[in-house]
């Protein structure tokens, strides 16, 4: 296997991440507080302790929402080689893949509502083995990581 | 072969039966509230025969309107079903998107002798067959079965038919029963039965009998728990026996049959080309017998997923490579393997000794807050045979890739070994935790294709820099291959 692979993912992922993190932990802040409130109202418990699952949360969305994007950012690197592709990720787990471009079915980039927005997109290639994806790339970086991969696998193919 | 083709006439029966059976369950209950409310009297059970007769008439005539409704033909490069009695659909599926021909013979179909045909392709789902031909003749089911795969064999002369190569014998099949470790399956049955007598027993006879057990619950568990597991053996050898009943494997040319089943008669084709990894699986109960199952992942056309299938359910450990060589002989080496590093070893017994561990101490602060009784920490007793277990899979586990196939062999309760080409890989991963960052280790793990999804071969624990070195070396070498 050859050293890390060369490309990164586009920076506004990092804030993209952020503001994903903040919406999962949305639902988790007010159920937090509904215990909270629910504590002091029926259970008889001190504010200092019913705060606890609040406090919690807001810890946890300090490191959802703070730290692990820019981790994440940071680990995250592919390569598209003349016969593989090679993918990095993963904060504290981090994974190596390498799928051969003989291997890939067919290519898709796709994009959510907020994609879209940040004007960025993800690359999901296809083994019989099932999907793998390159997320947050620009969409001209998208475009043409897509091609690319289309184009490297109809070669292999021919041999 | 153009000509449009019907079913043997058995299948207005089955129509039928299918139909009945289907109105059965709808009119069952009021026809039973009918009864009990009307009492047995002549006038209402003479109402409920003609109404039975009615209906029964009604479903043969379905029968006959739908067998005579479906049509089925091969034409040109396609397969092409027509059926519907008022809504017709007519079906093509073209013959090389055929992934198998299987026939399966219901205890009718048995009765009559005759054969149901599926006919399965990629494109669909998984359960489902593509195209279901309920009854045809031997010699009806042959020839189209012929036309089918004929156009993939690409012009193979009539040969002599496939060559036996292991069959299961009577003896055997007990044996693959009685050591199949299916008493968990079997356990799921017995719930259900007892849930069954739950609401079967009026809440006050199992009142009664639970005083009258209650002081001695001690002697009722020692005869409880061996009885069920007893009859929950039983079960597994019942199950074994219908489903495996027969098994013969045989081989033509490229293609693999296999023919099985004690009531239901099942026979399926696998093309070697579509198989993917082999599973030599020893079982708890069978690897101290010198005894293994082996089972085939193959994959479906294009992207669609395939199966996981019994390849053979017994055989003895030292006669899988002979079997390999004559089945599947892609997959028939049996390499040397590399052990693990002895550094694994720690990692290993504290990954099977780490659940427990949250479990006993959860058991006995809960035993111990909700009885005030710390019985739970009896749970920790269970520490040493999990620390055992840990060293077993260290044992176990190990690798090898080797004329091009990946070899490897890993633990879960029974011994499995894996082996896969490498021109099957679809990926090779390698994953490092943050445990196994501090002590250079990692998690090797090569993907083939297999169900929805793959099916991954995994080594877990490896040296950082073999895993590393492994998943390079597994690269395709495509461009000197010619894949």
């Amino acid at each position: 296997m050859k050293g890390e692979p060369a490309e990164r993912l586009d920076p506004r992922a990092i804030t993209l991440w952020r503001i994903t993190g903040l919406l999962n932990l949305l639902p988790l802040l007010v159920g937090a507080g509904f215990a909270a409130w629910a504590l002091i109202r029926f259970g008889d418990v001190s504010l200092f302790l019913a705060v606890v699952p609040v406090l919690a949360v807001l810890v946890l969305g300090g490191m959802v929402v703070g730290v692990a994007p820019g981790l994440r950012w940071r680990r995250w690197r592919y390569e598209i080689r003349p016969d593989e592709i090679d993918l990095q990720r993963g904060i504290l787990w981090v994974d190596r893949t390498l799928v051969p471009l003989a291997r890939i079915q067919h290519v898709d980039t796709r994009q959510g509502p907020l994609q879209r927005r940040f004007g960025l997109s993800t690359v999901v290639f296809y083994t019989a083995a099932g999907p793998n994806q390159i997320p947050e790339l620009s969409v001209p970086v998208a475009a043409e990581v897509r091609d690319r991969i289309a184009e490297l696998t109809g070669e292999q193919d021919e041999l | 072969m153009s000509s449009e083709r019907h079913l043997h006439p058995v299948a207005m029966l089955i129509g039928a039966i299918g139909t009945l059976r289907r109105w059965i369950s709808g009119l069952i209950f009021p026809g039973i509230v009918l009864l009990m409310s009307q009492g047995f009297s002549l006038r209402t059970v003479a109402l409920f025969l003609i109404g039975v007769l009615v209906v029964a008439a009604l479903a043969a005539l379905w029968g006959f309107l739908s067998w005579r409704a479906t049509t089925y033909t091969v034409i040109g490069n396609s397969f092409r079903l027509k059926r519907g009695v008022f809504q017709k659909s007519e079906r093509t599926i073209p013959l090389d998107h055929v992934q198998s021909v299987d026939t399966v013979q219901g205890v009718i179909q048995r009765a009559f002798g005759v054969f149901e045909v599926r006919i399965e392709t990629a494109g669909g789902g998984s359960s489902e067959p593509d195209a279901s031909l309920s009854a045809l003749d031997r010699a009806a089911a042959q020839s189209l079965r012929r036309e089918i795969s004929g156009s993939q064999m690409e012009g193979t002369e009539e040969t002599a038919g496939p060559a036996v190569l292991r069959k299961l014998s009577t003896r055997e099949l007990f044996v693959a029963g009685a050591t199949s470790g299916q008493i968990g399956v079997a356990f799921s049955v017995l719930a259900v039965g007892s849930q069954l007598f739950d609401d079967f027993f009026s809440d006050d006879f199992v009142r009664r009998l639970v005083e009258t057990l209650a002081p001695n619950w001690l002697m009722v568990l020692l005869i409880f728990i061996p009885v069920g597991l007893l009859l929950a053996w039983f079960l597994a050898i019942a199950g074994t026996v219908l489903a495996y009943t027969g098994f013969t494997l045989s081989r033509e040319e490229d293609f693999l049959y296999i023919k099985r089943g004690l009531l239901e008669r099942r026979e399926a084709t696998i093309p070697l080309a579509r198989i993917q990894a082999i599973r030599i699986s020893e079982g708890v109960l069978r690897q101290p017998f010198g005894l293994a199952a082996v089972r085939v992942e193959s994959a479906g056309y294009g992207e669609d997923a395939g199966v996981s299938t019994m390849l053979f359910p017994l055989l003895p450990r030292g006669e899988v490579q002979e079997f390999l060589a004559e089945a599947t002989p892609e997959f028939a080496v049996n390499p040397a393997l590399q052990k693990l590093p002895r550094r694994a070893l720690r990692r290993y017994v504290f990954r099977a000794v780490f659940g427990y561990l949250v479990l006993a101490l959860a058991a006995t602060l809960i035993s111990f807050l909700v009885f005030q009784y710390a019985v739970g920490l009896l749970a920790f007793f269970l520490l040493l045979p999990a620390a055992l277990y840990g060293w077993l899979c260290y044992r176990d586990a190990g690798w090898a890739f080797e004329e091009d196939r990946l070899v490897v062999r890993y633990r879960s309760l029974g011994r499995k070994t894996a082996v896969a080409p490498r021109r099957r890989l679809q990926s090779r991963e390698v994953t490092r935790s943050p445990f196994q960052r501090r002590v250079r280790l990692a998690t090797f793990l090569a993907e083939v294709a297999s169900g929805s999804g793959g099916y991954a071969l995994r080594v877990t624990d490896l040296d950082a820099r073999t895993a590393e070195k492994l998943a390079g070396n597994l690269a395709p070498a495509a461009r000197l291959e010619g894949a």
